[in-house]
């Protein structure tokens, strides 16, 4: 018999939070704090919350945002405004009341090795800077992020800002170097060194090509539309060559064989 | 034990709950070690998700598409099979030490009737069997079970000869009356309703010109349904004798309590829990509060009382 604390250490809990700041990062994209009233589980990087305005039922759902930095009872998240509730979310002003559930699913395991290249595209580079500062001077750290091109130059520079010497393409060469970021982490991949990927879900699947170049092991995160975020719903299922994996608890990180099956090798 | 005194206790329908409030199916985990910190307290009975004889792996595409104050879902009754679900989901799910109510969807009543066997065979008690007629009848050209007479008829009399537990009926919203429809699965022999399901809508993608579910339409929940399952309650628990369970777009602890005002026995709390984890607690709360405010003993006391 349980009474209330269900779950393992860890598992999510709901919060109710006040946000610190807001920040505009470019003309689209969001840099927030929060403060939570009690302290939640340490989350690692990867791992997400679901996010919504305290008390409010339109919009009803939590939007599913990985946190890019997390301590005790603070948490930061960088999220693009692509509707309503993340409009709703970027307009509101310092102090509001927000609703959390987390930390939920599986962030990134710290890696074997001594050598990482994270690969991000637009937003996907948000689960990377929590772990950036999380593995410190343990792990060589190589930061790849790909952009659409100019008008995402703020966006860019306050990537570079946080994570320095990220290698910076984009797709009209306009920023850094011409191209996507597929190609370029491609180049510096190989043996004894692990690859993550964020973003959408064509570069992730590309990213399987790094076994060809010896890379032993590519974790990929996805992104979903979700539900309750705990694995109840199954709204966020996808097919696996394994059969039906929940995104929210199964993920949001895979190993990428998981979700794509095999790779071609040579 | 349960952190709430014995005012809430009830039988509904031949189940014993320490509380009124029971989790709908097709939401929370079917794994207890899953379920956010806090959030079985206040909580009576748990539904399984939607059941099938054999696994499904649910719908291809888009699942779940927010509307305002609701959300549109079309899972497909992803599932492992009974067969699974006695061996591995219902030992855990019992860990939880709630009744368990374990709802039933078919596409036949030959699957129904054998899938109904394997849930006989279940060593841990299975409180209630609560039958999902939401779900399309192969027969009659998938049209669902639960919004023609004769076909609800047919399902809740199989169910009823299969089974020898306690038969819960989940009416669809979709039928034409939900009176009429409740008062039928009384008359085949359930022990209660629960009313209802969710609501047919649809959405459509305006960039990709295409609605945004596979197969067109798809189940509206959340606050949104609040005043219509609250109607379908009012409407049901006066035809019926038996209790009705009263489930749709409960959100806040008021909604629960208008619902047992309106004459449900019990309610089911389903999407407002993917935002709100502790509305079963704090729905006990309420009504807690409730009762000593109206000098009232019990939650039965409750049921129905704005009828009068």
């Amino acid at each position: 018999m349980m009474d209330s604390g269900m779950g393992k250490p860890g598992s999510p809990a709901d919060r109710k939070g006040s946000l610190v700041f807001s920040r505009k990062v470019g003309e689209n994209c969001r840099h927030i704090a929060v403060e939570l009233s009690e302290a939640t589980a340490p989350s690692a990087p990867g791992q997400f919350f679901l996010v919504r305005e305290w008390g409010v039922f339109d919009p009803l759902l939590g939007r599913p945002l990985a946190s890019t930095a997390s301590g005790d009872r603070r948490l930061e998240f960088l999220f693009q405004v692509t509707g309503r509730g993340t409009s709703r979310l970027a307009s509101l002003p310092p102090g509001a009341a927000l609703e959390l559930r987390g930390p939920c699913g599986n962030g990134f395991p710290a890696p074997v090795g001594e050598k990482l290249l994270l690969v991000a595209g637009t937003l996907g580079i948000a689960p990377f800077l929590g772990a950036v500062s999380a593995l410190g001077e343990k792990v060589d750290v190589t930061a790849v992020l790909g952009v659409p091109g100019r008008g995402w130059e703020p966006f860019a520079e306050w990537c570079e800002d946080k994570i320095p010497g990220i290698r910076l393409n984009s797709d009209d060469g306009s920023l850094g170097r011409r191209g996507d970021p597929v190609e370029d982490s491609l180049t510096l991949v190989g043996p004894g060194r692990e690859l993550w990927g964020c973003g959408p879900e064509a570069m992730l699947r590309e990213l399987g090509r790094a076994y060809e170049k010896g890379c032993e092991k590519v974790l990929v995160s996805l992104e979903r539309r979700m539900g309750c975020g705990i694995g109840g719903c199954l709204s966020c299922s996808i097919t696996t060559p394994s059969g039906m994996k929940r995104v929210c608890v199964d993920g949001p990180v895979f190993d990428w064989r998981e979700v794509f099956g095999e790779p071609l090798r040579n | 034990m349960s952190p709430f005194g014995t005012s809430l206790r009830t039988e509904v329908g031949g189940v014993d709950l320490d509380t009124p409030v029971i989790v709908a199916s097709g939401v929370w985990p079917m794994d207890p070690a899953l379920w956010p910190e806090g959030s079985l307290d206040g909580v009576g009975a748990v539904c399984s998700k939607g059941l099938t004889l054999k696994p499904r792996d649910g719908n291809p595409g888009c699942r779940i598409v927010e509307t305002y104050s609701g959300v549109l879902n079309s899972i497909g009754l992803q599932n492992s099979g009974v067969d699974h679900f006695v061996a591995q989901e219902l030992p855990a799910l019992s860990f939880a030490g709630r009744p368990i109510i374990v709802n039933i969807a078919f596409e036949t009543l030959d699957d129904l009737v054998e899938a109904v066997e394997v849930l006989k065979g279940s060593a841990l008690k299975i409180s209630a069997l609560e039958l999902n007629v939401s779900c399309p009848n192969v027969s009659r050209g998938g049209m669902t079970w639960g919004i023609h007479p004769d076909s609800l008829e047919s399902a809740v009399t199989a169910a009823r000869r299969a089974w020898d537990g306690i038969l819960w009926v989940k009416l669809s919203p979709q039928a034409p009356s939900v009176g009429e429809f409740a008062e039928l699965s009384q008359g085949c022999g359930a022990e209660a309703v629960v009313v209802g399901n969710t609501w047919l809508g649809t959405a459509i993608d305006n960039e990709r010109e295409r609605p945004f579910f596979e197969n067109v339409f798809a189940g509206l929940s959340g606050p949104a349904v609040f005043p219509l399952a609250l109607r379908a309650v009012w409407e049901a628990a006066g035809a019926v004798e038996i209790p009705v369970i009263g489930c749709g777009g409960i959100s806040r602890p008021q909604d629960a309590l208008s619902m047992i005002l309106a004459g449900a026995s019990a309610v089911e709390v389903g999407t407002a829990l993917f935002v709100d984890s502790r509305l079963p607690a704090s729905t006990c709360r309420e009504l807690e509060r409730h009762l000593r405010k109206k000098g009232l003993s019990s939650v039965g006391d409750l049921v129905g009382r704005a009828r009068r």
